[in-house]
């Protein structure tokens, strides 16, 4: 083995990382607010509305992410009727996609701090909104921490799919170099490192918060 | 003679096909204290939240100290004026004991913040852990959580409190605690409605006794003659199971 | 948008013929690798539990590794790293093999699943009340008995939503087996609309593929957690509120 190969494009190696996070950042940006706001539809007690978001969830979750990807890939062009360039696709995908998994988490959280404690709020003359910003809420996230960020771990994770459309992020850029340089043992190592620091540094992250609360 | 503080008028409420209230008809005078017993599933807790309006009734009326209580009524200003003591305590477990008392006078009622904390360090002293102020609840023991959540319900200043069967999550050791804190806010002369299946605390405190049983008022009746001469036979057979236990 | 539908494009030549052979290599691609994950994952989430420091740590070594490197870098891994470790006889075997991606794609998924289901497997484990154990003993059974009769139906009720899950999971993930060259039906539709530009069409067929088989996983398992349900047990909080 060469590891020479590995410092000579530690460069590029860096430029793809960034790129991965920066994927990983704008995807969670959007999808975990619109993640919230499918979770409150889901938990409304307009029976429409909350219809409408469990069926979005369970259509979305029953789907690989790389078919969502190719979904998008195709469908935007053709709906806006003019190409768009590949990272608009790739970041609606990834929106559309992970904003099920954060709803899923925002809900279990609001629910997990149950009906009593809003009962609580009330009975002291709080508003509905008072009690869920100073009980409901504080409660919840704390509650939700732990799951929120594996999931973030997972969207970073999730970001290697965009290797299949060609788009220049760690992974892609990896395998570029290992064919360039006819070292893929070298390179595929080097990289399966970069992604195993980064997800255990941010799952210790997770688990502290997990003993926090205990 | 004054407007009762709290007038329930042939309430009823039901649940798909459970009949949880069924014409259910009481009045609670200032300062008086009321113990309502019956079985599980008689509509005992789902009357108290009718009362300050956490529990939609479809028929009837409530008033709580002349106000109505129904759809597009101020509920949180209604609210204000009810303490409510819950089973299981309820307090927040993120907050201190102190934040605990001091939220809802501050956010709902526009108490200056300095002023709440006098207010809530003065109710846990009368409730006897005024050192217990600046701990989470998740510290303190079960007697002292229940007593915790008593002083954030007075914090409000309630006209009435009503008590959802505030002892029977406690140990038996820490029951005469809660009960020693409610005798003495009842001989204080706080209007109180209780559900409670401690009925020595009913026969010393109480001024009259509702026995409830599948959603109905069976019998309403002073503390002696309700011990010693209930009318109904439901009403005997019930004290017949809990009274044989002591 | 302008789109013209062809949904009977699907049942012609040679299309037809790729979504039959996508689906099938999509189940068992998916089935095989559960077999794997499932066993391997009990083995690995045991290690976690046991009173041996050793077997704990490699346990712990194994579900860190697995869970901490995305899924298509350990396929790669597989792929292109795995035989070269190989001994020269044993490489060359194994790249003679026929379907050298899809062999891959097993070893690989069912490596990366078995992390998570030993993490569920564990806290199964962990979720048994220990007087549960003591309780059995005392009454006269063996050490064997208290496991067959008591411990492990407990412990199926309690894993089995969460086995469920992983089952879905496992499956959707056989599509991340595309990018080392195995044909399962994400691929295939990707390819049909290469060569059709019916994309719609396509990822349709996918899509209903992956969904009908959520469907009818979490039917049969809720059917079965339902005739299997004790009261009182799982669902304590719903009832409590």
């Amino acid at each position: 083995m060469d590891w020479k190969v590995v410092a000579a494009n530690y460069p590029l190696l860096l430029k793809g990382l960034l790129t991965s996070l920066q994927l990983t950042f704008v995807a969670i940006a959007f999808s975990l607010p619109l993640g919230c706001l499918i979770a409150i539809g889901r938990l409304s007690h307009r029976t429409w509305l909350s219809r409408a978001c469990t069926a979005f969830v369970n259509v979305l979750r029953s789907n690989p992410l790389i078919l969502i990807l190719f979904w998008f890939y195709f469908l935007i062009p053709l709906i806006t009727g003019q190409s768009v360039n590949d990272l608009t696709s790739i970041i609606i995908a990834f929106v559309v996609f992970f904003s099920v998994y954060f709803a899923e988490i925002v809900r279990s959280g609001i629910q997990s701090v149950g009906n009593r404690q809003i009962q609580a709020g009330l009975s002291t003359g709080l508003t509905y909104a008072q009690t869920m910003r100073f009980i409901v809420l504080p409660q919840a996230i704390r509650a939700m921490m732990p799951a929120l960020i594996t999931q973030c771990i997972v969207v970073f994770q999730g970001t290697t799919v965009v290797y299949v459309i060609g788009y220049s992020e760690l992974l892609h850029t990896t395998s570029m170099i290992a064919e360039r340089t006819v070292r893929p043992v070298e390179m595929y190592l080097a990289v399966a490192a970069i992604y195993f620091v980064v997800c255990y540094s941010a799952s210790l992250l997770a688990r502290r918060f997990e003993k926090g609360r205990a | 003679m004054p407007d009762p503080i709290v007038r329930v008028e042939d309430v009823g409420l039901r649940f798909d096909k459970f009949t949880a209230l069924d014409g259910v008809s009481l009045s609670v005078e200032t300062g008086q204290c009321i113990v309502i017993c019956g079985p599980s599933g008689s509509g005992k807790s789902t009357l108290l939240r009718c009362i300050n309006g956490l529990e939609r009734f479809q028929a009837g009326e409530v008033f709580v100290d002349g106000v109505r209580v129904r759809d597009n009524t101020d509920l949180p200003k209604l609210r204000r004026g009810i303490g409510m003591v819950f089973q299981h305590f309820e307090l927040y477990p993120h907050m201190t004991v102190l934040e605990n008392i001091t939220l809802a006078p501050i956010r709902a009622k526009g108490v200056p913040r300095a002023q709440a904390e006098k207010l809530a360090r003065d109710y846990l002293e009368r409730v006897g852990i005024a050192d217990q102020a600046d701990k989470y609840p998740g510290r303190l023991s079960g007697g002292q959580q229940q007593r915790a959540a008593i002083a954030r319900a007075l914090a409000l200043e309630p006209k009435v409190m009503l008590f959802d069967e505030p002892t029977s999550a406690l140990d038996p050791e820490m029951i005469a605690e809660v009960l020693y804190v409610m005798r003495d806010l009842a001989r204080g002369g706080m209007t109180m409605l209780v559900v409670t299946h401690e009925m020595g605390f009913a026969r010393e405190v109480a001024d009259e006794v509702i026995f409830m049983d599948r959603g109905r008022v069976v019998e309403r009746s002073g503390v002696k003659e309700f011990f010693t001469a209930p009318r109904a036979d439901r009403t005997k057979e019930f004290l017949n199971k809990i009274l044989v236990k002591f | 948008m302008q789109y013209e539908f062809d949904w009977g494009m699907l049942l012609r030549s040679p299309y037809f013929g790729w979504i039959v052979e996508g689906v099938l290599t999509t189940f068992h691609l998916a089935l095989l690798s559960w077999v794997l994950a499932l066993t391997l994952g009990i083995v690995i989430g045991i290690f976690r539990v046991t009173n041996s420091r050793a077997l704990r740590v490699i346990g712990t070594a194994y579900v860190e590794l697995f869970r901490n490197i995305p899924l298509i870098v350990q396929l790669f891994l597989w792929l292109y790293v795995a035989p070269q470790l190989l001994p020269t006889e044993t490489r060359l075997w194994w790249n003679r093999l026929d379907y050298v991606p899809y062999w891959t794609a097993v070893i690989g998924i069912s490596f990366y699943t078995a992390s998570r289901v030993a993490e569920q497997i564990r806290s199964a484990i962990l979720a048994i009340p220990p007087g549960q154990f003591k309780a059995a003993l005392s009454t006269g059974l063996t050490t064997t008995q208290t496991y067959r009769f008591v411990i492990v139906p407990y412990a199926l009720r309690i894993i089995l939503p969460a086995l469920t899950s992983e089952f879905l999971t496992i499956f959707k993930n056989t599509a991340l087996a595309l990018t080392i060259g195995v044909v399962e039906i994400t691929a295939t539709t990707r390819k049909i609309e290469a060569w059709s530009f019916r994309g719609i069409e396509a990822y349709t067929v996918a899509s209903l593929t992956y969904a009908a088989t959520t469907i009818l996983v979490v039917v049969f398992m809720s059917w079965l957690e339902r005739r299997y349900y004790i009261p009182g047990l799982i669902r304590r909080e719903r009832e409590a509120a």
